[in-house]
């Protein structure tokens, strides 16, 4: 009966639905963007442990100031207090080619550190060692990335000339796949070579340096970073009046600030959500009053031939149910194929999950019980004899 | 039998209100006895209360005062819902001059729906309602919807709807005022026989030639009974 009755007008129906199809599409899409935000920030920080800190230039607001800070002045922070280890990089993007292969990847200068400190495991090989930062050596370790596109099955990359930004290097290792990033860096897709040389002849002065250390307990973070600024700003020659020209980040409130703007942008997305089911729940609510407006006659009849409150009331109540139930599933369809269109256009990082989908199905039922009460139960308590005059 | 009374009102008063406040009375004092099996007429000028006497009779109206006996009991002060419903849909059949159907159900359908409200299964009420149609020559047009079919065709189909839950009073207002002389003829002949099956019927005419299918027709004017009259068959 009351699947007949929603049939009767359609275009309202669809009308009146829209509002929940689009407020079940925001659930899933708030839901599968928080995911994807939350798993972002896990995957960036999955290799970042607990006591690193990070120091990274910070170019200032003026024009004139520039930072002065070196994939070498990690060597110097060994000195600060409570750190156990440091590692300069500087990073950039090259041309890199092997045989007729060209590709751009990003290239990553350390020192002999790094690859322990980032917790990478060598596949083939070795890592890179003292000797080979200190003598500015031609030498590359590669992500799995780069050898898969670069060298053939049968090719062993192992002692193979690459060339690096016009200059030619010796393949020394090999990364095993790591799938996530190290702080910035994708590692399986990124040529890693000495600072000394990424710094003179390979990426100049146009790397991005950060200097990666480890404290020696957690409970210590504030003292050593206190340390690694006095120490860089005596290296750095800085004035009283002037700014850090470096940035520190510890790990904590690195992912705890990742994770505070993930939380942000899904309370707002969630805000958007409830105030569209809101809005819809509104339309509905209306589309029902008119509906029982019209329907008074029927309600009359109804009664007159022993229809109890309850009978209408239900009549009515599932209609609304089923107006947003079938909004709700429709809502449900759009949000999840949406998402890998959004994920195909890498607009946002999105990840489906089960959560978005269910809360926003049984919301939108929610809603048409909650909007579809009130003119239900109007309709239900009018009285019989009025109902039958009106026309 | 014949003596047993199936309703009875007793000073009965009924008012409506203006949104001011103010009280019209319709029905002043109706003192009213229906025998199980009588086919009463109520016959009066407009605004006499002949819907309204109908109305109360059929539990759509409560009363402002007085007492109303349905099969002996009291129940002119009864307020709940369900009770009141259980009576229209159980007790009473409801036949309209404007017949009242539901435009978006077949005739099946609109027969079938008292039954699917007194919680029959599907089954047996699509089985009742055939049956029915079929008894008014009806069969061949369950799947119509109420604007195929003709005003005596769809008066057929509300006697239907008022006698699928094989109700012991039938209640009708003016069931034959939409309709040309032809088909009147054939509804009123329907109702001729539900005095045979021994049901009792209350309708409201202004209309001689149909109130003299009636056993007895009471005249209202200005709220009050102004006279009985008992018919003899064998007059006409």
């Amino acid at each position: 009966m009351a699947f007949e009755s929603l049939l009767a007008k359609k275009t309202r129906t669809l009308l009146s639905m829209l509002g929940i199809i689009i407020g079940v599409a925001t659930v899933i899409a708030v839901f599968s963007v928080g995911q994807g935000a939350q798993e972002s920030v896990n995957s960036q920080f999955r290799n970042l442990s607990a006591n690193s800190i990070l120091v990274m230039p910070n170019r200032g607001r003026g024009f004139t100031s520039s930072s002065k800070l070196k994939a070498s002045d990690a060597k110097l922070l060994l000195s600060a207090e409570h750190l156990s280890s440091a590692t300069g990089a500087v990073q950039g993007n090259a041309a890199v080619s092997f045989n007729s292969i060209d590709k751009n990847y990003e290239v990553v200068g350390v020192d002999q550190n790094f690859i322990i400190i980032s917790n990478l495991t060598i596949s083939q090989g070795r890592g890179l060692e003292s000797e080979d930062v200190d003598r500015k050596a031609n030498r590359a370790v590669i992500g799995a990335t780069v050898v898969s596109d670069l060298f053939t099955a049968e090719q062993n990359p192992l002692g193979a000339e690459i060339t690096v930004a016009g200059k030619k290097m010796e393949v020394v290792g090999v990364l095993k796949k790591l799938g996530s990033r190290v702080g910035m860096i994708s590692v399986d897709e990124a040529v890693i070579i000495p600072n000394t040389t990424a710094e003179k002849s390979i990426l100049g002065s146009r790397g991005q340096v950060m200097i990666a250390t480890t404290v020696d307990s957690v409970d210590n973070t504030k003292a050593a970073t206190t340390s690694i600024t006095a120490i860089l700003r005596a290296e750095h020659k800085l004035k009283v009046s002037q700014e850090d020209d470096f940035r520190i980040m510890d790990a904590g409130s690195m992912v705890a600030a990742a994770q505070e703007s993930a939380k942000t942008m899904t309370a707002l997305l969630t805000a958007i959500a409830a105030i569209t089911l809101l809005v819809s729940g509104i339309g509905i609510m209306n589309v029902m009053f008119v509906t029982v407006a019209e329907r008074t006659k029927e309600i009359g009849i109804a009664k007159a031939i022993g229809g109890k409150r309850a009978d209408i009331l239900s009549q009515f109540l599932l209609e609304s149910v089923i107006l947003s139930m079938v909004g709700g599933l429709i809502g449900m369809a759009l949000g999840q194929a949406a998402i890998p269109i959004i994920s195909y256009f890498n607009l946002i990082s999105l990840a489906s999950s089960w959560t978005g989908p269910i809360i926003g199905f049984s919301f939108s039922v929610l809603v048409g019980i909650f909007f579809g009460f009130y003119p239900a139960f109007k309709a239900s308590r009018l009285d019989p004899v009025d109902a039958l005059r009106s026309e | 039998m014949a003596s047993e009374i199936a309703i009875k009102l007793e000073k009965v008063f009924k008012s409506y209100y203006l949104a001011n406040g103010e009280e019209i009375p319709v029905l002043k004092g109706i003192d009213l006895e229906i025998k199980k099996g009588e086919f009463v007429a109520i016959m009066g000028e407009s605004g006499g209360g002949k819907t309204t006497l109908l109305n109360v009779i059929g539990c759509l109206h409560p009363l402002s005062r007085g007492k109303y006996f349905l099969d002996g009991e009291n129940i002119g002060t009864v307020k709940d819902d369900f009770t009141l419903a259980f009576i229209r849909n159980k007790k009473m059949g409801f036949i309209f001059q404007q017949f009242n159907l539901f435009s978006r159900f077949s005739a099946l359908k609109n027969v079938a729906l008292p039954a699917l409200y007194a919680g029959l299964p599907a089954a047996e009420r699509e089985a009742k309602a055939r049956a029915l149609l079929k008894s008014v020559g009806l069969a061949d047009r369950a799947q119509h919807k109420p604007t195929e079919l003709s005003g005596g065709q769809q008066q057929r189909v509300a006697i239907c709807r008022a006698l699928i839950n094989n109700p012991e009073i039938i209640l009708a207002d003016e069931p034959t005022g939409a309709l040309d002389s032809k088909s009147g003829l054939e509804v009123m002949e329907i109702f001729t026989n539900f005095k045979k099956q021994g049901q009792t019927v209350i309708m409201v005419t202004h209309t001689a030639e149909v109130a003299k299918y009636a056993d007895r027709i009471i005249y209202l004017r200005d709220g009050q009974v102004l006279s009985e009259n008992y018919q003899l068959k064998s007059a006409y």
